[in-house]
């Protein structure tokens, strides 16, 4: 009895059986590079403190497949927001800082001819930032966990990841509702001189959709057999 | 005597008042993938060789009149020469952060046709980097520091590298001179993931990279005169 309740319930769950983990890929979606900065910033003098909440913008030049970009008419650009700082660990030089879920990326497309060029200003926000990266239409929109940076301030420069699920945006229905999730990671660095006053770091990352777990068809008897073990 | 030790002060900067400077990067990738026996996730055999190759997706500032996506050209980089120092292992067992230095290293920009490089897996072989390194060499520079941090507690295997180069030589070196006749260094930076996952990791090379090159000028200068000098700190 138990084993024909076992063969239902795989049933319902249309008969497929997931490869192993190892098996799975992922593709290039977006690639960005920009300037972070923390807003509201309680502590200037310190980055990733309780209370601040991560920022960053700027171009997102190239966009891939299933996104259909129209790069000879617009420009696209990026905004990581909503980002909370949880927890600050310090391990020598290095530190570690996680955030709370809940953050927010959005690509947004800007006609080249009548709209409004990005301008990252100094001292964000400010009147161009983040309002000219995020003006025209929202190309995507996505949230994003576990964020987590890793910083060396003792060579200015360090990284970050996250998970990225996209769940908005004019280009959702191109992508496919099995495949929107995915993950991020970028490089950052204090070490640009021309990095515009009051912006922390220079930021150049990427985005990737996993694909879509693949499944191979099953006979009855082979489940049966399977679960009898 | 202050007024005079100002002016002084000035003259022996070279007697020029800051204008403002362009940002940007000048060449962005996506992406490079780094391989070598210098090359590890986490600790380097000191003294390997460090190696890389990747193609130009964008170019920006002097070097904006390059279209990277002209389907006629391709533009590739190599690095190489870079030789591991001893990696330096801080933190605690669960957060355990690995920084190599790498001494000495060139970088070499090239334009050819048709586009026919690829990241091959196993490197070297006979498409890398060969193919990264054919047709007419544009830039040429030598590495003043390199580095590369890694961890063993990232979700997405995700650290940096980053390195200041001195430009010497190629057919575009002129445009990247910054007011007083030397060239601007470049910042070679980004962000890596040894990932394997297929579309991510490719088997042979130990980085993926996603970064690209600035150029950190100084801030550029414009001639000014004793009567103008003198005026301005009389203020």
């Amino acid at each position: 009895m138990k084993h024909v309740a076992i063969a239902l319930s795989l049933a319902i769950l249309s008969l497929v059986v997931p490869r192993t983990p190892s098996a799975q890929a992922a593709q290039l979606f977006i690639d960005y590079f920009g300037y972070d900065y923390e807003s509201p910033n309680p502590n200037p003098g310190t980055f990733g403190e309780p209370g601040s909440v991560y920022n960053s913008l700027g171009p997102a030049p190239n966009l891939f497949a299933p996104l259909a970009p129209d790069t000879a008419n617009n420009q696209y650009t990026y905004f990581f927001t909503n980002l909370a700082a949880a927890n600050v660990q310090t391990f020598g030089s290095f530190i570690v800082i996680d955030y709370f879920p809940g953050g927010l990326f959005q690509v947004w497309e800007d006609a080249k001819l009548g709209g409004t060029f990005y301008d990252f200003g100094v001292n964000p926000p400010n009147a161009t930032a983040p309002a000219t990266f995020t003006d025209g239409t929202k190309f995507v929109e996505g949230s994003i966990d576990q964020f987590q940076v890793v910083l060396n301030l003792a060579t200015g420069s360090g990284s970050f990841d996250a998970n990225f699920t996209m769940t908005g945006g004019s280009q959702l229905s191109n992508v496919p509702a099995n495949q929107r999730t995915g993950w991020t990671f970028a490089g950052t660095t204090a070490n640009e001189l021309n990095r515009p006053s009051g912006y922390d770091h220079q930021v150049d990352g990427q985005i990737f959709l996993n694909e879509p777990t693949p499944a191979q068809p099953k006979s009855w008897g082979a489940i049966k057999a399977r679960y009898r073990q | 005597m202050k007024i005079r030790n100002l002016i002084l002060s000035a003259l022996l900067l070279g007697a020029f008042v800051s204008a403002p400077a362009f940002a940007g990067p000048v060449i962005d990738w996506d992406p490079a993938y780094v391989y070598g026996p210098g090359a590890s996730t986490t600790v380097a055999l000191t003294g390997a060789e460090l190696k890389g190759v990747g193609i130009v997706s964008m170019f920006d500032g002097p070097l904006g009149f390059l279209d990277a996506n002209d389907p006629t050209k391709e533009y590739t980089f190599v690095f190489r020469g870079l030789i591991a120092q001893p990696t330096i292992i801080s933190g605690i067992p669960a957060f355990t952060f690995y920084t190599t230095n790498y001494s000495g290293g060139i970088i070499e920009l090239y334009e050819g046709s048709p586009r026919n490089s690829s990241f091959a897996p196993n490197p070297e072989n006979a498409i890398v980097p060969s193919t990264f390194q054919d047709g007419t060499l544009l830039l040429s520079g030598t590495f003043t520091s390199f580095y590369t941090q890694t961890n063993n507690f990232t979700q997405s295997k995700s650290g940096n590298m980053e390195g200041t180069i001195l430009w010497s030589g190629g057919t575009l070196l002129p445009l990247f001179n910054g007011g007083n006749g030397q060239p601007c260094p470049g910042l070679f930076t980004g962000g890596i993931t040894w990932s394997t996952e297929p579309g991510v990791g490719i088997p042979g090379y130990v980085f993926r990279h996603d970064g690209k090159i600035d150029l950190n000028c100084p801030t550029p200068s414009a001639p000014s005169t004793w009567g103008q000098m003198k005026a301005r700190y009389r203020d």
